[in-house]
């Protein structure tokens, strides 16, 4: 027989599944603890990842065209109104636009936040200006000569404010990409410790089982042998507890949308939009899985090999 | 097959378990190995499945210095020899068949080998009937032959049974000492550690007796009780 042949022999695969899955059920209250840790951190990753993304798309249907809103003063004349309008149609940067009046406005706003509807109701007047909404093309409207006309516009009188919508798209851009650092930092240290929560439940595990390695040693199997199936327990861990937490998320994703959505904010229009995409949550499995494994390597590594 | 040089074996310099032990057990021999406790039988058994390494000297096995056998090379090795444990060393939380299916896996016999295989090996013990039970709920006599089931089911090149009698009674030591010898038959070396000058005495084999760490005689057991002996040894050499 070659003493050099490191392969493992057939079966072992099966053998490697069926000893870690009755070693957690064995140690169910540890592995429990393992598996919570990974939902609770995988859980943090993916409801940032969750607002991240329903920015993004907010961001995305934003993007194929830009709006400039012009608002005017809440006490501008007919006159200033189509002055301004005049001005818009002799340039064709602007020409595509739409006319918001107070009245819009206002109904506008009841109809995104209707929680808030109340206090408008309570003024003496309609405090929402009239504006100009003006589709342009994105290239053209971040050049420098639209800039020009933007200024020139402001200095029309009867115009209060213009308001370009890529500044806040570029804002939002960067809030997105705040809200995935944040919840990779987050999450990533969570996954550290639920990592070092799996080695901790292998080692202990290990210690139970420490006779038994022996005993495996003696009879001739090998390392890869002996460790394959806690190396397979913390990754089902690992496995069971990103699960979970895409279950959680999944559950707490629609649930919001069926009891926070209906009120129709704008807000909670942008978070519940849609869930997050096949490939993000795969990708969340496949950390948890990978935390799961290098908790598991961890303590396999620590326990050491025979000492003879 | 077994070969010691000059091995010394010290665990702290009050306590040396062997003193310049040199003996060769050759192919195909069936060698008992005898001494009183703490003369070093166990710990000359461990150096052979290179449990602990020698302090001093070399042993070869099969022709293998364990002194540079690399790590990973050890359970290779280790697999060519069928160990019979004083303490039966079987996994209290696996069944009788789980315990010997351990092996075949370790092996990478293909699974439906294995009901076939350990339920031959138990019957060479007359345990067939105990294959779903747990180490602890048999006696210590039936983890023994269990032991001993497991240490034959691979037809290993060398067995080496630390006091494999120890727990069992007259008529199962016959039993138990006929499966040695027909592995023996079957081209096995064979190395039994053991109290019992009856059972050595009866067999017509070579003996090595160690006392304090030493190998104090070493000769061919003459039976004193020929006819018994020969209802149990008759068909080993």
């Amino acid at each position: 027989m070659p003493l050099h042949d490191e392969s493992l022999p057939k079966n072992t695969l099966a053998y490697f599944f069926r000893e870690a899955t009755r070693r957690m059920w064995v140690s169910k209250r540890t592995s429990f603890v393992a598996v919570a840790m990974i939902a609770i951190s995988l859980f943090i990753v993916g409801a940032f990842l969750l607002v991240a993304e329903n920015l993004g798309r907010a961001v995305a249907r934003a993007g194929g065209t830009s709006r400039v809103n012009i608002y005017l003063n809440t006490d501008a004349t007919p006159q200033q109104i189509a002055a301004v309008d005049a001005w818009l149609t002799a340039h064709h940067d602007f020409a595509a636009r739409q006319f918001v009046s107070k009245e819009v406005a206002l109904a506008r706003f009841r109809q995104y936040f209707a929680n808030l509807s109340g206090v408008v109701g309570q003024l003496d007047e309609n405090p929402f200006p009239a504006s100009f909404e003006c589709e342009v093309t994105p290239g053209l409207a971040q050049s420098a000569a639209f800039a020009r006309q933007a200024a020139e516009l402001r200095g029309l009188n009867g115009v209060e404010e213009v308001q370009f919508d890529w500044e806040w798209v570029e804002k939002l851009k960067k809030l997105i990409n705040l809200v995935n650092l944040a919840g990779l930092v987050a999450g990533g240290l969570l996954a550290v410790a639920a990592a070092f929560t799996i080695a901790n439940v292998i080692r202990l595990t290990m210690l139970l089982y420490r006779e038994e390695i022996d005993i495996m040693r003696l009879v001739g199997a090998t390392e890869r042998m002996i460790r394959g199936p806690f190396l397979i327990e913390g990754i089902l861990q690992g496995f069971i507890g990103a699960v979970l937490a895409v279950t959680l998320l999944f559950a707490a994703f629609f649930s919001g949308r069926h009891f926070l959505a209906p009120q129709n904010s704008l807000l909670w229009g942008f978070l519940f939009n849609g869930f997050l995409p096949w490939q993000k949550l795969l990708a969340l499995l496949a950390g948890g899985m990978l935390a799961g494994y290098l908790g598991s390597w961890l303590s396999v590594r620590e326990s050491g090999e025979e000492k003879a | 097959m077994i070969h010691f040089y000059h091995v010394t074996k010290r665990f702290d310099a009050y306590s040396t378990a062997l003193h310049d032990v040199t003996f060769h057990i050759e192919k195909g021999e069936f060698v008992f190995l005898t001494g009183a406790s703490g003369a070093g039988k166990s710990t000359l058994l461990k150096l052979i499945l290179r449990q602990m390494q020698p302090t001093e000297g070399q042993v070869v096995v099969n022709g293998r210095n364990l002194k540079s056998m690399r790590r990973s090379q050890l359970p290779f090795f280790r697999r060519e020899i069928g160990m019979v444990f004083q303490d039966f060393k079987l996994i209290e939380r696996m069944t009788v068949f789980e315990n010997l299916s351990f092996i075949l896996t370790v092996l990478g016999l293909p699974a439906r080998e294995h009901k076939k295989r350990a339920y031959a090996a138990l019957r060479a013990v007359s345990l067939h009937h105990k294959l779903n039970s747990y180490p602890l709920q048999l006696s210590g006599g039936e983890q023994q032959r269990i032991a001993i089931a497991r240490a034959l089911i691979n037809d290993p090149l060398v067995i080496v049974a630390d006091e494999p009698t120890g727990n069992l009674d007259p008529d199962l030591t016959q039993e138990i000492v006929q499966i040695f010898a027909e592995a023996n038959l079957r081209g096995s070396t064979v190395l039994i550690a053991t109290h019992d000058r009856e059972l050595i005495e009866q067999s017509g084999r070579r003996v090595i007796t160690l006392d304090h760490g030493r190998i104090t005689d070493e000769k061919v057991a003459v039976p004193q009780r020929a006819a018994r002996a020969e209802s149990i040894f008759g068909i080993g050499g």
